[in-house]
């Protein structure tokens, strides 16, 4: 009989596991830093402008005129970094380093080597109102399973954690739907709503999953370039060390 | 001692974003200078590793440089750890120099004491000229 009852017990729980599927593991970017050939099966769309409203424009466009520089020369778009500062949401999801999704049934975690970034998303529960929590980087998140697709709900980011170095509010809204295109291949569909845009604004990233790589510790712990006052990043060396 | 690196090989190598933690911009990717010295440090740090070098100088003496290097992701995930290179190793280093003429600049490829040649996974490696022996 008890027997019995540890095998019911067993098959409950292998069904409700089996009920969702499981994004627990390593993942990186698709396409790879090894510039691998995309398949055009788990390719991410593009990320087009953000569709700011008129007014924002001018503003927005001037820094794009200094990203296009950077971009020319191979260097990143976000300027968080160059502070040794974290990138927030949703650039973190852009999956600059590896990252690690931990899946409980009412948490999943995960976490961008880069910076050591860490967002919590709080399974059924309600989304909190934007001005109900405390601004942060990664703002406060909620999720639910549609069918195989967690759907997860984020407010409450720091006005200026920007993307792109695209103007909103506190009351921006990023919602994703997180689904496995293939067995090793996930998709984070992003969707972002605020004041600022005349509508959302919509792309996706994809992440390839990786064997056998565990995630490494970074700490930003020896910055030795600054910005200096004209806006140009300068290098500043320590000279001899011990 | 001749260019060391096939391009072909540099072409292979990993892609920007990984590595690109802040803009390069301030290393002169025209041209390169070669160090032959000894190692006082190699520091495995984020957001980029460094390596300071006892450089020898064509008269005579030496003259130290602070060269930096990617990111310890992005060069364990090339075959580097921190041990790779010790204090007092003395190494081979092609770097690409600070525009602003500071002794420093950007490691593009070190030859170790063994011989073995290491790529730092410098991105967009190929844009970065290679002009020194």
């Amino acid at each position: 009989m008890r027997a019995l009852a540890l095998l019911l017990a067993a098959t409950s729980v292998a069904a409700s596991a089996a009920d969702h599927p499981d994004f627990s593991g390593e993942w990186e970017r698709y396409p790879t830093y090894q510039g691998d050939e995309i398949d055009p099966r788990y390719a991410p769309t593009p990320i087009p402008d953000p569709p700011l409203k008129p007014e924002y424009m001018p503003d927005w466009l001037e820094k794009q005129k200094i990203l296009a520089q950077r971009q020319e020369e191979g260097q990143p778009a976000g300027d968080n970094y160059v502070h040794c500062i974290p990138d927030g949401m949703p650039a973190m999801m852009m999956g600059m380093f590896p990252m690690e999704i931990m899946q409980r049934p009412e948490k999943i975690t995960i976490l961008q080597e880069a910076f050591t970034q860490i967002r919590r998303i709080y399974m059924n529960e309600e989304l909190p109102k934007w001005d109900e929590v405390n601004p942060t980087f990664y703002g406060a998140s909620v999720g639910h399973w549609e069918g195989d697709t967690l759907v997860v709900e984020t407010t409450g980011v720091k006005d200026y954690v920007t993307f792109r170095w695209a103007p909103h509010s506190e009351s921006m809204k990023i919602t994703e739907r997180i689904r496995l295109l293939a067995p090793d291949y996930l998709t984070d569909e992003v969707t972002v709503e605020d004041e600022h845009f005349t509508r959302p604004w919509k792309w996706s990233w994809v992440y390839k999953r990786m064997s056998d790589y565990k995630m490494q510790e970074y700490v930003c712990e020896d910055n030795r370039e600054i910005i200096g006052e004209d806006g140009v990043q300068v290098f500043v060396p320590k000279g001899k060390s011990e | 001692m001749r260019r060391i690196l096939p391009w072909a090989a540099a072409a292979a190598l990993p892609l920007a974003p990984l590595a690109a933690h802040h803009s390069f911009a301030m290393f002169d990717n025209t041209r390169s200078i070669t160090l032959h010295g000894s190692v006082t440090k190699f520091q495995w740090t984020n957001p980029h590793a460094f390596l300071e070098v006892e450089a020898d100088q064509p008269g005579g003496g030496t003259k130290h440089y602070t060269l930096e290097m990617t990111s310890p992701n992005m060069m364990s995930r090339g075959g580097w750890n921190a041990r790779t290179i010790k204090t007092g190793d003395v190494v081979t280093v092609y770097v690409s120099p600070l525009r602003n003429g500071s002794p420093g600049g950007l490691v593009l490829e070190v030859i170790l004491p063994s011989g073995k040649h290491m790529l730092p996974g410098v991105p967009n490696a190929s844009r970065y000229a290679r002009t020194s022996d």
